[in-house]
């Protein structure tokens, strides 16, 4: 699986993507491959255009230039065929949430034309694997966020997807979800699917990830494995120095501590 | 403290506009309004002055007071209240709600009901201005009676939401306020025509109903001016007295639930349980995308208390246009007859506005790759499920009520092509554009909730686009009056007009969301 040398078909090819907002440019030229079978961490600081990226990938944003291409599918001049291939967990939208947990997954399932039988036992083995099988019958409006991270997964996996992009799967997961998550995404790259998620937390990628991008201000600032980005240092100093933090000033906030207070 | 509120409601408001187009067209349309009505309102006030005292006195005691129990009743029932400012964000400062009460209310008086209230209050200091006592007791009053205003919507709105907070009420609420509006709509037209066959008893009825306001809570303020221009000093006290205790006691009401909000201020108590399992709405479509997403908003329909809503709003016009036709000795029952019609006209609105009361969720339409013209049928499908049913049992009813049976074909041919016409214009608008709309279950008062302007053209747009439409087969209905034969013509080529009109919208309006599917997105999920 770590096998670099036998050429594997790229999985997600990003092309020269670029996203303006106004006058704020988010994606600026952004470059990047992911190889099938890989399990493929984009880290970056707040507003570096993770989402922004990840939305331009999967069809809910429309890049002003650049080109997204899914196992050689363009998901902008061939949607269909690409949005097929793919499972998307997006950060901070939505879902139908006056659908109960087993109602949602039934509807993505038709939506995603998935056969009705199959419908069936997938929605129960993932809503079991996923610890929702209590809460099965419950509306999703009224799941807590964890939760509703999970079912929003599970709405990604139900058409055995070629290709996962998840936008912040792990956050306000518990660490026993969070085990079960990391066993299923390990699983299906092994057994040859490709999995891509933003994260800014480096220890997670750090652990779970075969390769990853930083991303800075809407650009790969740096790309590859594991061990190629963290050049020697652990990967939390690599990232503070490709983003370029600068620890703050010895008397920046010193009112804020409490032994030099005034009252 | 109030100017920081003040200003910050300023602030917002501003920030507001610059972010939306919509709300800059809202705003200028809701100023243009108010001024008109504001300009009328003084005017006519000013026109009292050469009218009796007693006449000023009921004229502006009724009128007053209606205004004031119009704060209470509109802001619970149609515009919610201005939530620019939203008291729960103050619950991490350490501020107490009465530290933030003199700002509130100022603020929540900066805009246009506000400024137009307190304009119009001001026709009020014009009118007694004839003899000096009067004119100051109006002055007296006016910011007591502004005050109660504001207090009433706030300090109501506050005590509902809290017996609502839960989803179930919530959703029960919703029906009931729309049956009390539907009440409300058929009493008014009943007492018109009453009043209208009787022009002396007019001035009766009017003394009366004024005293009655006088003696309200609504009417305590206002009618102090009038009470000290008929030289009645020991009643004009009373009312003050009675009016400023009333304001008094809505400030402590609103000051008790503001309080709570400070603490708790998360709303929406959750964990209402289990949904009954229901496969019969699974096995009614096939297990198609389309059939899919009719099932989905089949379910919406059930549980997302803004369809609830819709449905009884969409009851209310043809009920009243039967029951006023009916109830009144010089109705018409023919207008009666093609009431349902009305219903049907109004159906593609509900379309229209569908894709904006998904909101963010449909990503999962965007990302899937389904086609539009699926979404298009499901969502045809499912309104065609909740309607066709009601529109049945209408028109028997309309035909009971009327009369007439030899009208059914009539009723019917009218009633199918406004309801088919009005789906196919619904699919095609609803795909054309979309706006944010405030989600399901947030606080049904609060401003917005029913989508505002782009709401209120896409409405327009759709029944005006309707009537059009189906003109051709209108026109042969009426012509069936002449000729009878001619209403079954009528109803062949409105079957046929509405199908293609139906199977145009869906087509059409779903390529343009093949199109559009990321636009469609932002559109929703701009804020």
């Amino acid at each position: 699986m770590m096998d670099s040398s036998s050429p594997q078909p790229i999985a997600l090819a990003l092309t020269g993507l670029v996203k303006r907002f106004g006058p704020k440019i988010a994606v600026d030229n952004l470059h990047l491959r992911v190889r099938s079978g890989c399990l493929f961490g984009l880290v970056g600081p707040n507003g570096a255009g993770k989402t922004t990226t990840l939305s331009m990938a999967t069809g809910l944003l429309r890049p002003d230039a650049g080109q997204a291409v899914v196992l050689g599918h363009d998901v902008w001049s061939d949607p269909a065929a690409a949005k097929a291939l793919i499972g998307v967990l997006p950060d901070g939208m939505r879902l139908f949430d006056r659908l109960t947990g087993a109602e949602l997954l039934r509807y993505v399932g038709l939506l995603r034309r998935v056969p009705l039988s199959d419908i069936v036992s997938r929605s129960t083995e993932l809503l079991e694997a996923l610890g929702l099988a209590a809460d099965a019958s419950t509306l999703v409006v009224e799941y807590s966020a964890g939760m509703t991270k999970k079912i929003g997964l599970a709405c990604a996996l139900i058409h055995a997807p070629r290709l996962i992009i998840l936008d912040e799967p792990f956050e306000s997961v518990d660490p026993v979800s969070g085990e079960h998550i990391r066993a299923i995404l390990r699983g299906y790259v092994n057994s040859g699917g490709t999995v891509v998620l933003s994260s800014h937390v480096m220890e997670l990628v750090e652990s779970l990830c075969d390769e990853l991008a930083v991303v800075a201000e809407g650009r790969v600032v740096a790309a590859g494995t594991l061990d190629q980005v963290r050049a020697g240092s652990s990967l939390q100093q690599r990232f503070l120095d490709l983003v370029g933090y600068t620890a703050a000033a010895e008397e920046a906030l010193s009112w804020l501590r409490s032994s030099s207070g005034s009252s | 403290m109030v100017a920081i509120i003040v200003r910050l409601k300023l602030t917002l408001l501003r920030n507001a506009l610059r972010r939306s187009v919509w709300r800059m067209v809202g705003l200028i349309f809701g100023l243009v309004y108010a001024l008109g009505v504001v300009l009328m309102a003084v005017v006519g006030l000013i026109a009292l002055r050469w009218t009796s005292i007693e006449l000023t006195a009921d004229v502006t005691v009724l009128a007053f007071a209606l205004l004031t129990l119009g704060w209470l009743l509109l802001s619970l029932l149609v515009f919610g209240i201005d939530e620019t400012i939203d008291p729960s964000r103050f619950a991490l400062l350490p501020v107490r709600a009465r530290d933030i009460m003199p700002g509130l209310l100022v603020s929540g008086l900066v805009g246009s009901t506000g400024i137009a209230t307190a304009l119009v209050a001001f026709g009020l200091v014009l009118t007694w201005a004839r003899t000096p006592a009067p004119a100051m007791a109006a002055v007296v009053v006016l910011p007591i009676g502004v005050a109660t205003c504001f207090l009433l919507s706030r300090a109501g709105t506050a005590a509902f939401s809290s017996v609502l907070s839960s989803r179930r009420f919530r959703d029960f609420a919703f029906v009931g306020l729309a049956l009390l509006g539907m009440s409300i709509g058929i009493g008014a037209n009943l007492i018109g025509a009453l009043v209208g066959s009787d022009f002396q008893g007019l001035r009766v009825v009017l003394a009366k109903v004024a005293a009655a306001a006088g003696w309200s809570p609504f009417g305590w303020a206002w009618a102090v001016p009038a009470d000290v221009a008929q030289g009645r000093w020991l009643v004009a006290g009373l009312r003050l007295v009675l009016a400023v205790g009333f304001a008094v006691v809505l400030w402590l009401v609103w000051q008790h639930y503001l309080d709570r909000r400070l603490t708790e201020p998360v709303e929406a108590s959750r964990r209402t349980g289990r949904i009954r399992g229901g496969t019969v709405i699974e096995r009614l479509y096939p297990a198609t995308p389309a059939g899919g997403v009719a099932a989905r908003t089949l379910r919406y329909w059930r549980r997302d208390p803004r369809y609830v809503a819709g449905i009884a709003g969409f009851l209310i016009g043809p009920v009243i246009l039967m029951v006023v036709q009916v109830s009144n000795p010089g109705g018409q029952r023919l207008v009666a007859a093609f009431a349902p019609a009305v219903l049907c006209w109004l159906l593609g609105s509900s379309l229209a506005q569908d894709l904006s009361y998904d909101g963010s969720a449909l990503w999962l339409h965007a990302t899937t790759g389904m086609r539009g013209a699926d979404d298009r049928v499901g969502r045809v499908l499912s309104t065609l499920t909740v309607f066709a049913p009601l529109v049945v049992l209408l028109i028997i009813a309309a035909l009971v009520v009327s009369g007439d049976w030899t009208l059914w074909v009539s009723v019917v041919a009218v009633s199918v092509t406004l309801g088919l016409t009005s789906l196919g214009v619904g699919s095609y608008v609803g795909s054309l554009w979309q706006w944010p709309a405030p989600p399901p279950g947030s606080n049904p008062f609060a401003k917005g909730q029913s989508g505002g302007l782009p709401a209120l053209a896409a409405f327009g747009v759709t029944s005006f686009a309707t009537l059009v439409l189906s003109l051709p087969t209108v026109a042969l209905v009426i012509a069936s009056a002449w000729y009878g034969a001619l209403a079954w013509l009528a109803l062949a080529v409105g079957i046929v007009v509405g199908l293609i009109v139906l199977w145009q919208g869906i087509v059409r309006g779903g390529a343009m969301l093949d199109r559009r599917w990321p636009e469609v997105l932002s559109a929703v999920s701009e804020r």
